[in-house]
């Protein structure tokens, strides 16, 4: 670690505990250049901006990540912590706010002690007063200064009042240290142990008894001014007193409870869940008709050339499958971030950890898992809440197993191909099997990777769940789009290269080499002709090619070369399987139906000339398990070597879960056609 | 040895003493479980863990394992 770095400007850094509104502080004082960046070689984040014009102080402020205590419990708090006193990028802070939670002022205070032990410059932010206003208590501003010897601000997140009294703070305090020069901070002493922090709260029990008073009932306040002229001065405060929030605990009397609680869970998630796909529907169809025009146009503004198709296909084909998923995420984001807010999302982690703690995982798992049957992306992104490595690392493991909503009309087409058409509800049907039959899987999997997680996961830490349920509040929508916008722009920022990227590969592969491939004109419409260019370049492709050599592979499952194709060009993203099946069969969309027309070119085909049905039964539930399966995303891919810090679990999940998908479909479909299903 | 794991539904008791040999010790200190401080059971998942105490004012869910080094009187 290089001991200085160059610092043109000074450092602030924003510290505290979860829950304690570190983060709306930054809101409310940073300008709208924030970014969001990991430490390096790390998957923890933080947020960095200048400050707001209106306030006029040329400094860097840092929002670090939540943290209790300076003694780290897990690698990424060690992460949190060491940056604190060294940041690899912006150096030690020159200043430390440190934001206080004022009803819960002695749990809170730990943290605070600690960087004054630390000898960081410190202010003392405290929040959420309204609170502890309806508790009829007060903290004492001068007398907490003087206790710690530090400015004490109050703050309301809501109004932003207090906020020009900690600019006024922090001006104050640099100008103190260009006078005196910045004193280095120097480590906190985590040898000190249970006896040292027993010490801690023992000073924290004198200084609130000191600071907090409680205030006068409305029928009291005359009696109160009396008082004062008297010098009286208001009634002790006796720590016990601090109790709970009232209605919190009404509410989780419900929430908890041992029945309704579990149901009320249920509902709550049902309800996630069908809205990601629900809500989204329309907009992603907006969306996919909106790209295929744009599509579309380019190829008639620009002719039929390569430079057109590449244009169309790969890039903004590729573009739309990336964007074909934000509302799904945007929805995602929006409900967990309505669910964080409000403070159910604890409890929900809370009322799920007994189950899911049977097979290595934690309650915390449930959210990304959850996220999981959106897209696998945000999902891993989510992970990193889990505090215990292993149980992170286990899972996004498991994550790809979750049937995310690219399967879907893969799943749909498969479906229809063997629904009777005057039944669909059996269609659905299936499809809810498919879900049952996918979280079942994820679970057994799950369980058996715990299994051998010695050898897979190569990490092993003391299993915990210690989590605050924090009083439940009403969201700020300000805070909740602000979220919302950042993790869906960091999806975008993320998928979006990778899948841009392999859209583009894809796209060289089946368009080259045969560019401009003869075929018989006569009788055809124009589009007609477009639609068979197409399938003939495809046909003789690089991409063919390759299906040809996977040939062997295909054939135990009952399938040729043009599904191999498919499946490989799948690998972009899964719903590429349903266009490329329908390039590779020739359909074209001009009766109007594509997928009835598709459906009725996979009932004629037949593998080679043997005349042997190529889609059967056996072979379409052989494909819907392969699947189910499959790791077949390579944006997946991607971030899980970002969020995991090696190619080892990728790599792992890649091989595993794909093999696991071929050997599985091995089994459906010829196991069917033991049992004399075709 | 009654421990906070031992508690019933609104059961109000005083922390005697923190076992260090639980590796999460250190934590559940840090959360504000000293001794001398009242504790009072607030709820359980279903399967009875993990449970939720109150202390100084907040609500902390932790598992029954962990729990059970909080020793109460």
């Amino acid at each position: 670690m290089k001991d200085s770095v160059a610092k043109s400007i000074p450092l602030i850094t924003l510290v505290g505990p979860p829950n304690s509104g570190k983060t709306t502080l930054f809101n409310l004082l940073s300008g709208k250049n924030y970014k969001t960046v990991n430490y390096p070689g790390s998957t923890v984040e933080y947020s960095t901006s200048k400050f707001s014009i209106k306030y006029e102080v040329n400094a860097e402020i840092l929002d670090s990540p939540g943290i209790i205590s300076l003694i780290p419990n897990s690698p990424d708090e060690k992460v949190s912590v060491d940056s604190l006193y060294f940041h690899p990028r912006l150096g030690s802070p020159d200043i430390v706010v440190c934001t206080i939670d004022a009803s819960q002022l002695s749990r809170h205070l730990l943290l605070a002690l600690q960087l004054i032990e630390s000898q960081f410059k410190l202010i003392i932010v405290l929040t959420m007063n309204d609170i502890l206003d309806k508790k009829k208590l007060k903290i004492s501003t001068e007398r907490l200064s003087g206790h710690l010897n530090c400015d004490v601000i109050k703050v309301d997140g809501r109004t932003g009042n207090g906020v020009k009294e900690v600019i006024e703070a922090i001006n104050r305090n640099l100008k103190d240290l260009y006078g005196n020069g910045t004193t280095k901070p120097k480590p906190f002493d985590i040898e000190s142990g249970k006896q040292g922090l027993i010490e801690s709260y023992n000073k924290i029990e004198i200084i609130t008894n000191d600071v907090i008073t409680e205030l006068p009932r409305k029928d009291e306040i005359d009696l109160t001014n009396a008082n004062k002229q008297l010098k009286i001065i208001s009634t002790p405060y006796i720590g016990s007193k601090n109790s709970p929030d009232e209605l919190t605990l009404k509410i989780d009397r419900i929430l908890l409870h041992k029945v309704w609680g579990i149901l009320i869970f249920i509902l709550i998630m049902g309800i996630t869940f069908s809205s990601i796909f629900w809500l989204a529907d329309p907009l992603m169809g907006i969306i996919d008709s909106s790209f295929s025009y744009l599509a579309n146009a380019t190829i008639e503004i620009l002719g039929h050339n390569w430079l057109s198709n590449l244009i169309s296909d790969g890039l903004i084909s590729g573009l739309g499958s990336v964007m074909v998923f934000v509302p799904q995420i945007i929805i995602l984001f929006l409900i967990l971030g309505i669910l964080e807010d409000t403070g159910y999302l604890a409890r929900g982690a809370m009322l799920i950890d007994k189950p899911l703690s049977k097979i290595g995982l934690n309650g915390r798992s449930f959210v990304p898992m959850l996220s999981g049957f959106a897209c696998a992306i945000p999902a891993m992104l989510a992970a990193r809440t889990i505090p215990n490595r292993r149980e992170r690392l286990l899972t996004i493991f498991i994550i790809p197993l979750m049937s995310c909503s690219a399967r879907l009309p893969v799943f749909a087409l498969l479906l229809a191909y063997v629904t009777p058409r005057d039944k669909p509800w059996i269609g659905g049907f299936l499809l809810a099997g498919i879900y049952l039959f996918s979280i079942i899987t994820s679970v057994v999997v799950a369980a058996l990777i715990n299994k051998f997680r010695k050898k897979l996961i190569k990490t092993e830490d003391n299993s915990s769940f210690i989590l605050e349920l924090p009083t439940y509040k009403v969201p700020k929508p300000i805070t909740l789009f602000r979220n919302t916008y950042s993790s869906t722009k960091q999806y975008i920022l993320r998928a979006g290269p990778v899948i841009l990227v392999f859209s583009l590969v894809i796209w060289f592969l089946t368009f080259f080499p045969n560019t401009s491939p003869k075929i018989d004109t006569q009788n055809l419409s124009q589009d007609e002709v477009i639609q068979m260019e197409r399938s003939e370049r495809l046909e003789n492709s690089f991409a063919a090619d390759l299906g040809k050599i996977i040939q062997p592979v295909m054939k135990p499952l009952g399938m040729d070369w043009r599904i191999g194709v498919s499946l490989i060009s799948a690998f972009v993203a899964r719903e590429v399987f349903v266009s490329s099946l329908a390039l590779i069969f020739k359909v074209t969309d001009n009766e109007g139906d594509i997928q009835s027309s598709l459906l009725s070119s996979m009932n004629k085909a037949e593998i080679g000339n043997s005349g042997q049905k190529l889609f059967t039964t056996s072979t379409i539930v052989g494909l819907i398990v392969f699947f189910v399966f499959a790791l077949q995303c390579l944006s997946t891919v991607a971030v899980s070597r970002k969020e995991t810090g090696s190619w080892r679990i990728p790599a792992l999940q890649l091989v595993i879960f794909t093999s696991l998908a071929y050997l599985m479909a091995f089994i459906a479909v010829n196991g069917l056609r033991f049992f004399g299903v075709s | 040895m009654k421990t906070a794991a031992d508690l019933k539904f609104g059961e109000k008791v005083k922390i005697n003493d923190i076992d260090t040999s639980n590796p999460s010790h250190q934590r559940i200190i840090e959360f504000g479980f000293t001794p001398g401080q009242e504790i009072e059971l607030v709820s359980k998942a279903a399967f009875d863990d993990p449970l939720a105490f109150s202390v100084r004012g907040s609500l902390i869910a932790m598992r029954k394992k962990e729990a059970g080094c909080i020793i109460v009187s």
